[in-house]
């Protein structure tokens, strides 16, 4: 495999979203070039970096109830009631 | 959905006081399946509005949609990702077409935004002297805000969101090759834009001459 291959695959590769076959090409490409390595980290490191720092925030509960009120059941029973009914 | 659902096609109660077993069995469906991806949603509705109001009003417009054509979501395929692209075309059709010039970042907005919801934010805690890991949730948002909208976009939906490449193409409307390159180099810009934060504290991000 040759570099430009090895940077097509190379997204794919960090998200998991690469074939068997493939992955091993691509391993093994990586083995002896450095460059293409030090950017698969790089790669990584980014993702990583974009999971752990970008806050993730909660609906407020007046959203929550509005959107409950929407699949509010109208009558008093439970799940329970309309499974074995 | 090749199969004619012959359920869905039952009369509407002649009592209306009391909702169809099928109303009730569709909002039951709804709940699960729909209903769990609400802090999901209007997380990625804040990130691409950058205001609480307008991510408020989006989600409630994604859900009213959603439960209306529940019956076209296909069961057994990601609802969250059903949903997703119900937000997504919400927001073209709503928000963008009165937005400010594309490809112009706003950096104010941003800062204003992040500090005003800073307060809320869940903090991780780990001690790594890694130099990106002196950077502030400020700057990575302030990073990942300067990249082209559709780099932007397909990182958040792999990176935050979690969602598979077939199911980010399908939101994006592009092939799946597409979101890889998209992918691969919208990471390359924002490490070069992470790098340069480092680097303005001082850190050593090893790629300096």
């Amino acid at each position: 495999m040759n570099c430009k291959t090895a940077r097509v695959l190379m997204s794919a590769a960090v998200d998991g979203e690469i074939s068997f076959k493939e992955e091993k090409g691509f391993l093994s490409h990586l083995l002896e070039c450095k460059e293409c390595c030090d950017e698969f980290d790089d790669a990584k490191k980014t993702k990583m970096i974009i999971k752990e720092r970008i806050i993730q925030f909660k609906a407020p509960q007046t959203l929550i109830d509005s959107i409950m009120q929407l699949t509010d059941f109208n009558t008093r029973e439970t799940e329970e009631t309309l499974l074995y009914e | 959905m090749d199969k004619p659902a012959p359920t869905h096609q039952t009369k509407t109660p002649t009592k209306p006081e009391a909702l169809s077993r099928e109303e009730r069995k569709k909002q039951l469906e709804f709940q699960k399946e729909a209903v769990v991806h609400l802090h999901s949603l209007y997380n990625y509705a804040l990130h691409i509005t950058m205001n609480p109001d307008d991510a408020e009003d989006l989600v409630q417009e994604t859900y009213l949609k959603a439960y209306r054509f529940f019956n076209s979501f296909e069961r057994g395929t990601n609802c969250k990702a059903w949903l997703f692209k119900i937000l997504k075309n919400n927001y073209i059709n709503r928000f963008r077409k009165n937005s400010k010039e594309p490809g112009k970042v706003d950096y104010d907005l941003i800062k204003d935004f992040y500090h005003s919801i800073k307060d809320t934010r869940r903090d991780s805690s780990e001690a790594d002297t890694d130099y990106f890991h002196s950077l502030l949730h400020e700057e990575v948002y302030q990073a990942l805000h300067s990249l082209p909208e559709e780099f932007r976009e397909v990182i958040q939906l792999c990176d935050i969101e979690g969602f598979t490449y077939e199911e980010i193409a399908n939101m994006v409307d592009s092939p799946i090759g597409t979101v890889r390159s998209r992918l691969y180099r919208g990471r390359k810009l924002l490490r070069v834009q992470l790098e340069e934060y480092a680097r303005k504290y001082g850190f050593n991000t090893g790629k300096d001459q």
